[in-house]
């Protein structure tokens, strides 16, 4: 047969049991132990999907998650992913798979016409061709024909947890390596954790032919694994695989929890371990050659896998190209398998390859010296075309080729901290070179190839670590090892036959040598320019089968040894993690707290429309089926002609306390807050140390030590925090003590010309009159039964009360004050109250400041000249650029025609529509019903001084006439206020 | 994950539960004296250390108190943490 099928006996998988599932639409079967790849093979499918760039037909090249062919969208019971590599998919009941690459199929791609186009469409083609007539015409369809996976619209059930755990040990890994550590520390006492991406531990122990001791390989690992689990000291995390490793030896996992139908839970584990043991083992290598990437072309050590964990075969006939001893390996498998092998292609001179023997023993031919110089068969490899030392050329019939051209440590885990990895020229690979601190290597990852100096050095990495903690770890009893060994390597990275044009380097991106040769030509020579400007390696596999070939080819065009180049670095995660996973329950509500207003279920009783403004605040209140803006406009006209009621629980109080009270905030605010007297409250801004206004609100003295500070809500935290960094790293002598109190008190205001007559009937135990009681002052004592600090401020022209109690009774006070039968007052959400302030003119934090917007450029430059002595920022402000010519100034704006909107550009006196330039821009804009137009605040350059003059403020691709004004459109006069 | 231990409740704590500060040790020149060119070094100008860093950090999500570390802005070993009165290295 010239495609895979399923061996008759032999492999780990259940015979007795079978598993349906479907592959673009077509209904097959496996076996539970089956892999998603392993099953397809079993099944004859061959073209697995297309190649990014050219649309080739492409099979399985490798059996786990380092194939850089198979990408395939998998659904089961639990969840649909677009993009997974079919060996990492654990076959289940239901499991529907799909190609993800070729229309209308992967068996039949359109697209592979590209192929034709190959000559144009090397690296950096974009660079140098589709310019003419633009770029543009050609990209979506480039981008259309590129990509993997689709997104798909469905709901899952698979459910996300994180753990977190500290260990004394971490071992990465639970192949020989691994378990051979793991074991000697059994009854340690140490609490160690193994983590391996299997389901069950063994590594290659499961699929080469290896004894230990009396046992087979396989058997070892199992009663291994037995034996760990029996010492509560120690955990196995299986189906787990170290996505990545972060400094202070902090590791993220992936942990699959599969049942029958599907992987059911993920979890992601942080894991914080004292000692790390890196045993991750290594793959093999590519071999180069001209018409490497035909369906049926698969790493030798891959189809030993298949053959003896999955009992698949890829082909009736197989091949072997190697440059090292592990061929052979391959050669006996499949023999023994029934598989006919027509040939070993070695590269090696004869007396290199250790195992010649035992493959003419068994009926193998062996060529040496002999490379491969083309391959045959579009749609699946049908034959080889070798050539020897001679140049005689023979060719060799077969469906299946097993390469290897050399070992590729998975070192991974040790780039991510950092650490450079080292050429070691007797395995023509890159070790992981200086550990980080508190970590060894051991077996295949630190280049050991034998299983006998891996089962030895596992003991001995387990006996240093040990000694480390001061616990005593034994060496193991001797015990015999056999298999057959890997051998030596001797590496062949290009090829002295065939056209660089049809050789693969990079399967997943289509990076062929001729690629390569043209960044070289271009002097893009460095590993990281070869990287980018060919993107060899920037696919989801990040290069694992392909970086080493990669730079070891440059090099050679460069003349210098592979170790010359150097190496990128491998980046977090190590496999694909996805988004829901990381998320985990951080989803909808539970995806940061919800802060609601002590009075919250009483706007909900008046039909409160919330919005999330940091806390969840009413924006308006539906009454009678109104809409929005009619809602908005009775609420302003309440305010205006009645009394309106409104929650400002959310901003920010802040007691400031002590004998140095005064001082200290005299420090930080433009006014002078140390000449406020007891009762008083003044407003004034903040800034940084850079001069830019950081926070607005009012300061009110209640005693000679007890100040309370108010920023708005949104800062209620924030300057709580800059205070106390203030005090505690340079003023730690000041005697003064900052208290956040934003949430101990409950605030509701009442503004409007009714409001005295409401604070009235909450009986307050002192004068409310309006001489005893004027603006800008505070009371403390009792209202309604409960101790209260009542506030006369406005932030809505009219005048205003803010009545503060302790939070328990907030709900209380508001429904006392929405319930009071004979004032009915109406409760107003944050929209009006936003409109009545713009009235005012007064500035809103954050819409009329930006992030260069000092207190000279609000009209606070007679206060700041005022001040002798120092605040924060001041000195800033003295600097030309805070006084320079150019800065944009708070403005009113009074629209002379249509609509104002916030965010519309003021153009250039002269100019009439874009493009042109622009003064400024409009910050805030709303009708306004007492003056009867809109309204609006804006931020233009020489602001102060253009009063009078109108400008046109463009949006939306019309622009509108305003006059520029003083900011106080409504009762400049303030005699609201003082009502 | 840079792990530090808060030298005033001494609980050992993750990046995650502490607030980061800048550089330490940045002395504020007298505003009456400090020519334009000195403010402006002071609000804008750090050594940016490829190594080594003296810095400020809060332990925001603990007992809330300033101290000072000293940290390798390449691998972000944390080689010293002291308390805001005291001298690093």
């Amino acid at each position: 047969m010239s495609h895979g099928y399923r061996l008759p006996v032999g492999g780990r998988i259940d015979r007795t049991r079978t598993i349906s599932f479907t592959f673009n639409g077509s209904v097959l079967k496996g076996h539970p132990g089956d892999t998603l790849a392993s099953a397809l093979i079993a099944n004859g499918v061959n073209i697995i999907g297309r190649s990014f760039k050219y649309h080739r037909p492409r099979g399985f090249y490798g059996a786990g998650v380092e194939d850089p062919n198979s990408m395939l969208a998998v659904r089961d019971r639990y969840a649909y992913e677009p993009a997974l590599r079919a060996g990492q998919v654990h076959l289940c009941e239901g499991l529907e798979a799909r190609s993800v690459t070729g229309w209308p199929t992967s068996g039949f791609d359109l697209a592979a016409g590209l192929q034709l186009f190959s000559g144009i469409l090397g690296a950096g083609f974009y660079y140098k061709t589709f310019k003419w007539p633009n770029w543009a015409l050609f990209e979506p369809l480039i981008e259309r024909s590129t990509g993997f996976g689709r997104p798909r619209d469905t709901v899952e059930t698979r459910v996300a947890h994180h753990r977190h755990v500290n260990c004394d040990v971490f071992i990465v890994g639970g192949g020989p390596a691994g378990l051979a550590t793991a074991r000697a520390l059994i009854g340690s006492g140490l609490k160690v954790i193994l983590a391996d991406d299997q389901p069950q531990v063994g590594g290659s122990l499961l699929w080469e032919q290896t004894g230990i001791g009396s046992r087979a390989g396989d058997e070892w690992a199992r009663v291994v694994a037995v034996e760990i689990a029996a010492d509560t000291n120690m955990t196995v995390l299986n189906s787990t695989i170290v996505t990545a490793a972060y400094e202070g030896n902090h590791f993220t996992l992936l942990q699959s929890v599969r049942d029958p139908f599907g992987v059911r839970a993920e979890y992601i584990w942080k894991v914080h371990a004292r000692q790390v043991v890196l045993a991750t083992g290594m793959i093999d290598r590519p071999m180069v050659f001209a018409g490497n990437d035909r369906p049926g072309i698969m790493l030798s050590s891959s189809v030993r896998r298949l053959i003896r964990e999955f009992a698949v075969a890829p082909a009736s006939t197989l091949a072997i190209y190697t440059n090292n001893d592990s061929g052979y390996l391959t050669a006996l498998a499949a023999q023994q398998a029934g598989i006919n092998v027509v040939a070993v292609v070695d590269t090696r001179e004869e007396t290199a390859a250790v195992h010649r023997v035992a493959a003419r023993g068994a009926g193998i031919e062996c060529l040496f010296e002999a490379q491969i110089t083309a391959t045959s068969g579009y749609r699946r490899l049908t034959s080889i075309s070798v050539c020897g030392t001679e140049g005689a050329r023979r060719r060799i019939p077969c469906s299946s080729l097993a390469v290897s051209g050399g070992f590729t440590p998975l070192i991974h885990l040790a780039s991510h901290r950092g650490t450079k990895p080292v050429y070691d020229s007797r395995l023509s690979a890159f070790l992981p070179g200086k550990l980080p601190a508190d970590w060894s290597a051991v077996g295949g990852v630190a280049g050991t190839a034998d299983l006998a100096t891996t089962l030895a050095d596992g003991a001995r990495a387990a006996r240093v670590l040990g000694n480390t903690v001061g616990i005593s770890i034994g060496l193991p009893p001797d015990e015999s090892v056999e298999g057959l060994s890997c051998g030596t390597v001797v590496p062949l990275w290009r090829p002295d036959h065939g056209s660089s044009a049809e050789m693969w380097v990079d399967f997943q991106n289509d990076v062929k040598v001729s690629d390569v040769e043209i960044a070289a030509r271009e002097n893009y020579v460095s590993v990281e320019h070869l990287k980018r400007y060919t993107t060899l390696g920037m696919g989801t596999d990040q290069g694992r089968t392909s970086n080493v070939n990669g730079l070891a080819i440059m090099a050679g065009s460069r003349g210098v040894a592979p170790e010359a180049m150097g190496t990128t670095t491998f980046r977090p995660p190590y496999v694909a993690v996805r988004m829901g996973t990381i998320a985990n329950r951080r989803r909808g509500d539970l995806y940061k707290p919800r802060r609601l207003l002590p009075a919250h279920s009483v706007h909900e009783e008046h039909s409160a429309v919330f919005e999330d403004f940091g806390w969840e605040r009413p924006d308006w209140y539906r009454r009678n089926g109104e809409s929005r803006e009619a809602a908005v406009a009775a609420e302003m006209s309440a305010v205006r002609d009645h009394v309106g009621v409104f929650d400002s629980s959310s901003l920010g109080k802040i007691e400031v306390t002590g004998p140095d009270a005064a001082e200290f905030l005299s420090r930080f605010y433009v006014s002078n807050m140390s000449t406020l007297k007891a009762g008083v409250i003044r407003y004034s801004v903040m800034a940084k140390e850079d001069g830019v206004i950081f926070d607005d609100g009012v300061v009110a003295r209640l005693s000679e030590y007890v100040y309370l500070a108010s920023p708005t809500s949104g800062n209620a935290e924030s300057v709580a925090a800059w205070f106390e960094r203030w005090r505690q790293t340079e003023w730690p002598s000041m005697r003064v003590a900052v208290s956040p109190v934003t949430s101990h008190w409950a605030s509701i205001a009442i503004a409007g010309p009714k409001a005295r007559a409401l604070l009235a009937h909450l009986d307050p135990d002192f004068d409310i009159s309006n001489a005893a009681f004027p603006h800008m002052r505070i009371r403390e004592g009792v209202i309604a039964g409960v101790e209260a600090r009542v506030a006369r401020v406005s932030f809505t022209g009219e005048l205003q009360y803010e009545i503060s109690v302790p939070a328990r009774y907030g709900a209380s006070l508001m429904r006392a004050l929405l319930l009071h039968g004979e004032i009915k007052p109406r409760p107003v959400g944050l929209e009006a109250w936003l409109r009545l302030r713009l009235e005012k003119g007064y500035l809103h934090l954050g819409s009329d400041t930006n992030g260069r917007t000092t207190p000279l450029d609000v009209g606070m430059g007679d206060l700041v000249a005022k001040r002798i002595d120092d605040f924060i920022g001041k000195r800033s402000l003295a600097l030309s650029f805070a006084r320079s010519d150019e800065r944009e100034q708070l403005v009113g704006l009074l629209a002379l025609e249509g609509a104002l909107d916030a965010g519309a550009r003021i153009l250039a006196p002269g100019q009439t529509r874009p493009p042109c330039r622009t003064d400024g821009y409009v910050t805030s804009a709303c009708f306004s019903p007492s003056v009867g137009a809109w309204i609006g605040l804006a931020l233009i350059e020489r602001g102060f001084a253009r009063h009078g003059e109108v400008v046109l403020a463009y949006s939306g691709g019309s622009a509108i006439a305003c006059r520029v004004t003083n900011p106080a459109f409504y009762d400049s006069g303030n005699a609201r206020l003082h009502a | 994950m840079i792990v530090i231990r808060c030298p005033y409740c001494h609980e050992q704590r993750t990046e995650e539960e502490l607030t980061y500060g800048g550089e330490a040790g940045i002395a504020r020149p007298d505003p009456n004296t400090a020519s334009d060119g000195e403010w402006t070094d002071y609000l804008f100008m750090r050594t940016n250390t490829k190594g080594l860093h003296n810095e400020q950090w809060c332990c925001s999500a603990g007992c809330g108190q300033w101290f000072k570390v000293t940290r390798h802005t390449v691998t972000h070993e944390v080689v010293a943490v002291v308390r805001f009165d005291e001298a690093l290295g």
